[in-house]
């Protein structure tokens, strides 16, 4: 039993929840404001997973689809903005729409086989668009879009915006406070239609879709419609992040890393590790997906302690191997994620009725 | 008025003839009992219904419509609703996000308005309000928040039928929903099915296996053996007839 129940809306409630919102809103100032460069960046980039995981999170978690084949979404994004902003002198917001929406297609495209098969099938059928999205973007005879191998590079912002509150920004440091922000809007954004999404309607059907196909289609779920569409939004949604790591570093290459199949498993990881078919869980997972990348990356370049030892043969960063075991042993112990972990933790104390 | 009209429907899967030539109709505001032993294809015809399954010959008019021509998710919207033999929960959800996405094919919220939330909060208030006055005709409001999971088969079945009429249906077929139930919630279930059809306006197509309970409920029986019928009537009719006797006791050597 609980230690404490409160009723839903009443004053304690909304307390809680107003307690809540401003812990929140006080992490989100503090990253920008005490936080040395270095770390703001590598915040930006856990904001980039968390958009891409959120978006997974919709297609996976909620539908039950599973895809392994969002790092081409990501891609998507990624060369829509690159390509647009270096080589036809777009603006970064307009190149990301027209990547969101070009994602959309491919999600849709990619979500007709989703009709006809399910589980290990699709993720088979995804596989193959994540293995093919960077040889194509390799390919000889596209390079004069996408410069083969090479990848393209110097995508900056030129001038950065100024900001309500924060005023003109020059400089290295402001520069990453300014994607810092455009990450934090982009976060908000999918958030929002993610939980839009969720709390309605369609977001029944989507888990109805998962835990019963037949039943959800006898209820009058248009399975066709209501699978392509959901696949589509999460595609526009990660190609998003795509958009927002080109912006924050400046280069698109077809091997990075989160363009690959690794950046599909490591959308996946941060979705079940933070926990599936919640909207928080994909945000924990990726603040915990960059500490253990970030700690492990310095351990095993540094060679100190265990994960040194044990890694100091890695030039890339551990962080993938370690969240596997440790994936393996949260389905044990916690099979709804850190944040399914969390919860039911302070239902023992907290319970809301 | 027959609203339901089946007319020499047969499913073949393969060489296997689930169905062959089944003619029968259900009157406007009937509860008919559609039985036959195991594997006579009561739930392949429900299946037929619910176009799940595809007649190789055949027609289906429902309310002057011809069903064959209408998709599986559209079925709900002509007013078909439906209970399953085992089961079609969706378990992770709580009992009432069950009955909810039964009126699923009443809403309104696509995608677009879902994410701008353009009436979502009324349109799920209201849902929140009819999904839980049907639970609590099913005597299931205490386990509104429950999920469906980890609950008995029996409470489950009554989760169905609230579910299956959520969507306000003019017609609801029910599979076996007696099953899993102990006697005394047997005859409490066919005085909820009488009062639900008068309350509702329903039409009902009741497959069961509890003979005195489709007895008692029915207006008309039809009988099948493997995939004919083998008899049409009233439960009086049905019951006094030789070939029904036969099939069910089998023959003196």
């Amino acid at each position: 039993m609980a230690l404490v129940t409160i009723k839903r809306n009443s004053p304690q409630h909304i307390a809680v929840r107003v307690l809540g919102v401003l812990l929140v809103v006080i992490a989100v100032l503090w990253v920008p404001t005490k936080m040395t460069t270095g770390n703001i960046d590598s915040m930006t980039n856990a904001l980039a997973l968390v958009i891409a995981a959120s978006a997974l999170n919709l297609v996976i978690g909620y539908t039950g689809l599973i895809s392994i084949g969002h790092s081409a979404f990501f891609g998507i994004g990624s060369y829509a903005t690159g390509v647009l902003v270096s080589k036809y002198g777009w603006g970064h917001g307009w190149s990301m729409i027209f990547g969101a929406l070009l994602a959309f297609v491919f999600g849709f495209i990619v979500a007709l086989p989703a009709l006809r098969i399910k589980g290990i099938y699709l993720a088979l059928v995804t596989l193959a668009v994540a293995v093919l999205f960077p040889t194509m973007m390799k390919w000889p005879k596209l390079e004069w879009l996408t410069n083969g191998a090479r990848g393209i590079s110097g995508i900056r912002y030129e001038e950065l915006p100024s900001l309500p509150f924060l005023g003109e920004l020059k400089g290295r440091d402001d520069r990453t406070v300014f994607f810092y922000w455009y990450a934090i809007m982009l976060v908000i954004i999918t958030v929002l239609v993610c939980r839009g999404i969720v709390k309605s309607r369609m977001g029944r059907a989507l888990i109805a879709i998962r835990d019963n196909e037949i039943g959800a289609e006898v209820m009058g779920v248009n399975l066709a419609t209501t699978k392509t569409l959901v696949f589509g939004v999460s595609a526009a949604l990660t190609s998003l992040a795509g958009s927002l790591s080109v912006a924050r570093t400046g280069v698109v290459t077809a091997d990075g890393a989160n363009l690959t199949l690794i950046g599909s498993i490591v959308f996946l990881v941060v979705m079940v590790v933070g926990g599936a078919a919640t909207i928080t869980g994909p945000i924990i997972g990726a603040l915990v997906y960059v500490w253990v990348d970030n700690y492990t990356r310095t351990a095993s370049a540094s060679g100190e302690g265990l994960i040194g030892w044990l890694f100091d043969w890695s030039a890339v960063s551990p962080a993938s191997i370690i969240l596997s075991v440790a994936l393996i042993v949260l389905m044990f112990v916690a099979p709804d994620g850190v944040f399914g972990l969390v919860r039911r933790l302070a239902r023992r104390v907290v319970v809301i009725k | 008025m027959d609203l339901l009209k089946v007319d020499g429907v047969t499913v073949e899967f393969g060489g296997i003839v689930a169905l062959s030539g089944l003619t029968f109709n259900v009157q406007q505001g009937d509860i008919c009992g559609l039985i036959g032993p195991n594997g006579a294809g009561k739930t392949t015809v429900f299946n037929v219904l619910s176009r799940i399954y595809e007649p190789t010959q055949g027609s289906v008019t429902f309310d002057g419509v011809d069903l064959l021509g209408v998709e599986a998710h559209d079925i709900a919207k002509l007013g078909i609703g439906r209970t399953f033999q085992n089961l079609a929960l969706f378990p992770s959800m709580s009992l009432l996000e069950n009955v909810m996405v039964g009126a699923h094919s009443k809403g309104r919220v696509g995608f677009v308005r879902a994410i701008t939330r353009f009436g979502v909060r009324r349109e799920d208030r209201q849902l929140r309000e009819t999904s839980m006055a049907l639970l609590e005709a099913f005597g299931l409001a205490q386990l509104a928040a429950h999920p469906a999971a980890g609950l008995p088969f029996g409470t489950l079945k009554r989760v169905e039928i609230a579910r299956a009429l959520a969507a306000k249906p003019k017609f609801v077929l029910l599979d076996e929903p007696a099953s899993g139930l102990t006697h005394s919630e047997v005859d409490e279930l066919a005085d909820t099915l009488v009062r639900v059809r008068s309350e509702f306006n329903l039409t009902m197509l009741l497959v069961e296996h509890h003979m005195s309970m489709v007895m008692k409920v029915s207006d008309k029986i039809v009988v099948m053996e493997f995939g004919r019928k083998i008899a049409e009537g009233t439960p009086a009719e049905v019951r006094d007839n030789p070939e029904v006797i036969r099939a069910y006791l089998g023959t003196d050597a």
